[in-house]
């Protein structure tokens, strides 16, 4: 049971009148990569802005069913959306560090959580632009602005940040999206990385990336959930004509 | 082909309306810096800066020990000089700085009596020295010679007498060193008031005020208050905050306070607005970066936004000063119209603006003074615009 990180039941979402998912049952296990895709407005981002619930932040954004974050519902009453969120860390698709020095930008979370100590803030940045594989690029510039940063370091900054929380989840939104092949390979890598201690689900419109770093998938369309599975399987043995179609580019 | 050739001459046409509208804004803007150089340059000088507006006056009469000059008149001396051997003085006439006629001390010999005078009002001894002004003298049994009469009458009736009354020196005045002040501690008592609420506000309406019907009234009303003519403010500072200043603090009359009051409201739209459009430029991205890494609504504003919108506040700013600056008609009614040298923020004084007004409704209209208050307050925006620039440039960094 301590296996399963997040259990979604009969989950209903609707922006307005408009229903953008539809009775999603999908768990997601710990230290695995989950890989959400499926062609564009499919409901996948959507689903994963829902695990960290960033679409709190959508006016007229209606939620229905059960997500349970560890057996506990995140969508009940009087739940601590900030605590969820420093527990369920996010990546986003376009790179979007702050606009401060390399340092502030992964000592934001944990000075946001009332840490002052330097010499603590100084471990904890360290470590995560470690863990992201980026320290030995930024170490002798921590004072320097993020934005003079390539974008694939800026993405990478980006995920020393979400690390910097010491999250057990990481959500990536198609982080990958607005690098170019070399930059994407090396956060491929990193993600690989990342497993051993994280979770992570990702959001990717490039099903070779899906087959290449997920161990599992989950098949979006239309606002449903049409199949998910161990990833191997879902490649070469889809169950649906759909998932068929799709992960062989007849339509998408 | 035709086609192409009709096409081809709707795009001459088109690309020569636009042509022509730049060439008539260069003309008409290059025409207002041209007037008011020609007509206002000729009185700049750091004097006019520095200087006092209202004339102080020194009242000398001979010491008791006095003896006359001896020295004749110097060969060197200008034929514009008129001399008096007696009494070892050449005067000569001239301007002052509003064009008024004047008499100038332009030499005095080593012997001259004039050189230490006994001061009638304090008895203390007056040193007197080449380019203080002669206002009059006066004699006892004959006309006071004024200035007025020139520098000629003035040693011609010197010269016959052997002694005189008085004689009345004074400073040149018409500095503007007291408007000068006041539209600083304008700008800087009206930003300190208007710059925080108006900040805040706008974070307020941006960042965290609901969609309702409350807040979409409020932006309304800023909107409209932008366009209000600055006299109905004016109207206001008078009606509101001259008295209430006069009430809670020594001032009798408008004064620096109630005048920058009514400033502060006249800016607070125009720090609401461009405030708040700094603010809707922040990307969102920065918004959910921030709210997913754990920080709360208030740190998300306070520690990514705000600082990512401070080229914007202070674009804001630099509007707000020229306000300042610029502002005539409100300042007339909530500070008043009277130059003054000794500043106090309980007192009456007035801006550079409120200056040239003055100037011009005097009679006749003093247009070079004016213009010269203008092309210091062209240098003051000048200045304010390029150090903004660099300031913006120094904090932006490219937000994506």
């Amino acid at each position: 049971m301590d296996k399963l990180v997040f259990d979604i039941k009969n989950l209903d979402l609707y922006y307005g009148k408009f229903q953008a998912l539809k009775n999603i049952n999908l768990t997601i296990e710990k230290n695995k990569v989950t890989a959400l895709i499926g062609p564009s407005g499919c409901g996948k981002s959507t689903f994963l802005r829902v695990l960290n619930r960033m679409n709190d932040l959508i006016e007229e954004c209606k939620i229905i069913g059960d997500v349970h974050f560890h057996q506990e519902n995140i969508y009940k009453e009087r739940f601590d959306v900030i605590d969820l969120r420093t527990r369920v860390g996010m990546v986003f698709q376009k790179p979007n560090p702050f606009p401060m020095s390399i340092y502030d930008n992964v000592a934001y979370g944990p000075r946001c959580q009332g840490i002052k100590d330097k010499a603590k803030l100084d471990e904890i940045v360290d470590n995560a632009l470690k863990s992201a594989a980026l320290y030995d690029e930024v170490s002798d510039r921590m004072k320097e602005s993020a934005m003079d940063l390539s974008g694939g370091q800026q993405q990478r900054l980006c995920i020393a940040r979400a690390i910097a929380m010491e999250p057990e989840v990481i959500l990536m939104d198609e982080p990958t999206s607005a690098l170019d092949p070399i930059a994407t390979l090396k956060i491929e890598e990193l993600i690989n990385d990342l497993k051993e201690q994280y979770t992570i689900v990702i959001v990717t419109h490039s099903m070779q990336q899906a087959a290449r770093i997920s161990d599992q998938t989950a098949f979006f369309l239309m606002g449903e959930l049409i199949e998910s599975d161990q990833t191997d399987k879902i490649f070469t043995q889809p169950k649906h004509k759909e998932t068929e179609d799709y992960i062989t580019g007849r339509f998408g | 082909m035709s086609m192409s050739s009709k096409r081809k001459a709707i795009d001459i046409a088109y690309q020569a309306i636009t042509y022509i509208a730049s060439s008539i804004s260069l003309l008409a803007l290059s025409m207002i810096v041209y007037f008011v150089w020609t007509n206002g340059s000729g009185l700049l000088n750091i004097d006019l800066l520095t200087k006092d507006y209202h004339a102080q006056y020194f009242n000398g009469e001979l010491q008791e020990d006095y003896t006359y000059s001896t020295t004749a008149r110097p060969s060197d001396l200008d034929d514009s000089i008129y001399y008096s051997e007696r009494y070892g003085i050449g005067l000569a006439d001239g301007k002052d700085r509003e064009g008024n006629p004047i008499i100038l001390v332009e030499y005095l010999a080593p012997d001259s009596p004039m050189l230490s005078l006994a001061d009638k009002n304090s008895e203390e001894i007056i040193s007197v020295e080449e380019d203080m002004l002669v206002s009059k003298v006066s004699f006892f049994d004959k006309a006071t010679a004024l200035r007025s009469f020139g520098a000629e009458n003035m040693i011609n009736e010197l010269n016959e007498v052997d002694e005189f009354r008085e004689i009345v020196y004074t400073s040149l005045g018409g500095g503007i060193r007291g408007s000068i002040i006041t539209t600083l501690y304008l700008i800087g008592m009206t930003m300190v008031l208007a710059l925080p609420i108006g900040v805040f506000t706008a974070i307020y309406l941006n960042e965290f005020a609901k969609k309702n019907r409350l807040t979409s009234t409020l932006r309304t009303l800023i909107d409209t208050l932008t366009g209000v003519p600055s006299i109905i403010y004016g109207l206001m500072g008078l009606a509101v905050f001259v008295p209430f200043t006069i009430s809670t603090t020594p001032a009798t009359s408008g004064n620096l306070i109630s005048g920058s009051l009514t400033l502060a409201v006249i800016l607070l739209p125009v720090i609401i607005k461009s405030t708040e459009e700094s603010l809707k430029v922040v990307p969102d991205g920065l918004r959910q970066a921030s709210l997913a890494l754990g920080a709360n609504e208030t740190q998300t504003t306070f520690k990514v936004v705000l600082p990512s919108s401070i080229p914007g506040i202070l674009t804001a700013s630099l509007l707000g000063i020229g306000r300042v600056i610029g502002e005539s008609a409100a300042l007339i009614f909530a500070i008043g119209t009277a130059v003054k040298d000794d500043i106090s923020i309980f007192g009456k004084s007035t801006s550079l603006a409120v200056h040239i007004w003055s100037m011009m409704t005097d009679e006749p209209a003093n247009i070079e003074l004016s213009s010269t208050i203008a092309i210091i307050i062209l240098m003051i925006v000048l200045f304010l615009n390029v150090s903004v620039k660099l300031l913006s440039k120094k904090f932006m960094k490219p937000l994506q």
